[in-house]
């Protein structure tokens, strides 16, 4: 599957209310080791509310420079979350479903996130 | 005489960004029409392309990525293709126009017709963006452009009235043969032309080129705060000798024969010769600075391997496609469009394109996974932020003024 | 299910995180030799059909390889490239991610090289010039 098609799609609950659209998808380096990088794992997607355009990242790092744009853009990701994969309950053409007893989860990078 | 080379990328990307052949012509036009009253623009222009331009070049410096490449990471490929399409479009328009002012100043100085100059001037292009190294092209082209001095030294030459033409500038107005609308959109034209776009990617890009590690971010900067301000300087003397001479005398500005006028007048053939020299030397910086800027933008974009530092075999798609682009250049000026006509609308549409270009690279001289400890100080982000809401002004007022206007006639 | 509630923290991962949009797409990728490839234009996961419910307990998909090329039309403007038509750089060739994603491999062992290799080999090998090192 090429995860291109999964973002910007709508997420709905369990009850089909639409909870946003997916911003990202999380994936964790903890599977199988391999001779470069271990395997990637999809450990969750993150959902916003308002807007899929996540393109500048302040919403989950802690960049807060130039601080006009951080308050503009965090405005622009309220209510973001995380669900983990165990919550998500099929990935379709055009949707996102969840389980119905979902959890959200903080957004924000873990401290041994990212690059470099 | 190292230190003073080492200037030299500074110097090259002023010289292509502030008298290129459309700064030339538009800044004496700006002179016989308004006088000296929008040399604050230029001011604030300068200010300007120094924030953008050392912010880019340090972000190039302390991370290797040259400005394309963080608009791509940082705006994702849809707005990305669309900043590259506008960039990629204004600046095949400028390599164009300089393609042609390559040739106006080749007939200036031999009085042979100028189309039969422009299979001249787009063979040296390429041959010097194949084959010539970097640093010579830059130390170069850069050394012979400030050959456009001359303009400043005629006007001492030509002894002005000092207090008439500082009252201009300090007390700016309107004249009363303007109007205010036309006024603004000569203001924002100004501001376009001093904050151009391919400035920075090729600032950047050259950065990288030279090789630029976080030691050299004190150079980066020296290159910055002499390259700019000179710009504006040679673009203000452009302005006052047309204030001084053609602008009593009623003078349209409509070519580049006019441009020079003030420098014959003030100095004689000597000075003719200088400023022919001068200005040969401007429109090929421009052109090559252009012209790589093309091949810099969709390298960088595309992920392409791109960069003179690579023999040519190891950039292969970086070259062809200038290749094309020169070609295209070629292709429309054969058709007889005027070369000075096509700047003077790249530049306004460059003032449209700056903010999604300006934003990115803000953003990324601000995270501290590029930058390291060198990120971007207080002071420096308000005066950054404080430019984005100008960038983002002169963006929204430029098509209306274009089109109230009519381009500025 | 705690719709306006705080969010719970964070679950514990057990090694780094990349998220796909802000770490992995339209970042450049590099060869072994620092040679820029191309850039991450999408993301290619197995173990996850479209459209199929997902069985509780199912293990999570993994990240078999960035994709580019002709994918990057279709990511901008819809549609799917046919999976035979894809080019692929396999997850097991990367080596670092960063500001960039540095491969353990060289370029021209690639799929993702062949347009460069073939423009070079069949036009700018051509020109007169173009093994010129410039240093």
């Amino acid at each position: 599957m090429i995860l291109g098609d999964v973002l910007g799609t709508p997420v709905h609950d369990g009850d089909g209310n639409r909870l946003g659209r997916v911003a990202d998808a999380r994936f964790v380096i903890d599977g199988a080791p391999g001779q470069l990088m271990a395997g990637a794992r999809l450990f969750g997607l993150v959902v916003s509310p308002h807007s899929a355009a996540s393109f500048l990242g302040y919403e989950r790092t802690g960049l807060t420079q130039p601080w006009p744009l951080a308050r503009i853009l965090r405005w622009r990701h309220r209510g973001s979350f995380l669900v983990q994969w165990h919550d998500i309950a099929m990935i379709g053409p055009d949707s996102v479903a969840l389980r119905a007893d979902f959890t959200r989860y903080d957004p924000a990078l873990p401290k041994r996130a990212g690059g470099g | 005489m190292k230190k003073l080379l080492g200037l030299a990328l500074g110097v090259l990307t002023a010289i292509g960004g502030f008298v290129d052949i459309g700064d030339l012509v538009t800044n004496a036009v700006v002179g016989s029409r308004f006088g000296l009253s929008l040399v604050w623009v230029v001011l604030v222009g300068v200010v300007g392309i120094c924030l953008f331009a050392n912010m880019s070049g340090r972000v190039a410096a302390a991370s290797g990525r040259a400005t394309f490449e963080v608009i791509r990471e940082r705006l994702g490929a849809r707005a990305g293709l669309a900043n590259l399409g506008a960039s990629f479009i204004i600046n095949l328009m400028t390599v164009t126009a300089e393609l042609g002012g390559i040739a106006l100043a080749l007939q200036l100085a031999s009085s042979v017709q100028y189309l039969l100059w422009i299979p001249v001037a787009v063979v040296a292009v390429w041959i010097v963006i194949w084959r010539v190294r970097f640093a010579i092209m830059e130390n170069v082209a850069g050394l012979l452009g400030l050959c456009l001095v001359v303009f400043a030294v005629a006007l001492f030459l030509l002894k002005p009235d000092w207090a008439n033409l500082a009252g201009q500038a300090l007390a700016p107005a309107v004249p009363g043969s303007e109007t205010g609308a036309g006024y603004w959109y000569y203001a924002v034209a100004l501001f376009g032309a001093a904050m151009t776009p391919y400035e920075v990617f090729f600032f950047s890009s050259g950065a990288v080129e030279e090789g630029w590690s976080v030691k050299d971010l004190g150079q980066a900067r020296s290159n910055v705060l002499v390259g700019f301000p000179l710009g504006g300087l040679l673009s203000v003397s452009i302005a006052a000798c047309a204030a001084v001479v053609l602008l009593p005398a009623g003078v349209a500005v409509t070519s580049l024969s006019q441009v020079v006028l003030p420098v014959a007048e003030g100095g004689g053939k000597l000075a003719l010769a200088f400023v022919i020299v001068g200005i040969l030397a401007a429109t090929f910086g421009a052109a090559l600075e252009t012209t790589l800027s093309s091949g810099y933008t969709l390298a960088q974009f595309f992920g392409w391997s791109w960069g003179k530092f690579r023999r040519p075999v190891q950039a292969a798609r970086f070259h062809l496609s200038m290749i094309l682009c020169l070609v295209v250049g070629v292709g429309v000026l054969a058709t007889g469009v005027d070369p000075v006509l096509v700047t003077e609308y790249s530049v306004v549409f460059s003032a449209i394109a700056l903010p999604l270009t300006y934003l990115p690279v803000l953003i990324v001289a601000n995270d501290p996974q590029y930058m390291g400890h060198h990120v971007n100080k207080r002071p420096v982000n308000v005066l950054a932020m404080i430019y984005l809401v100008i960038i983002l002004a002169a963006s929204v007022a430029a098509i209306p003024l274009m089109i109230i206007t009519g381009a500025g006639s | 299910m705690n719709p306006d509630g705080p969010l719970s923290p964070h679950p514990p991962v057990a090694g780094r995180v990349l998220d796909a949009q802000l770490h992995l797409l339209d970042r450049q990728v590099l060869d072994a030799d620092g040679v820029p490839v191309t850039t991450a234009d999408d993301i290619e996961i197995d173990g996850l059909e479209a459209g199929v419910p997902i069985p509780p307990g199912a293990p999570a998909p993994s990240l078999t390889a960035l994709l580019t090329g002709p994918v990057l039309g279709t990511r901008i403007f819809g549609g799917r490239p046919p999976s035979s038509r894809l080019i692929r750089i396999l997850w097991k060739d990367v080596a670092d991610v960063g500001i960039v994603i540095s491969l353990g491999v060289r370029g021209g062992s690639l799929d993702a090289d062949w347009v460069e290799r073939w423009v070079r080999d069949k036009i700018i090998a051509r020109i007169p010039g173009g093994r010129h090192d410039p240093r």
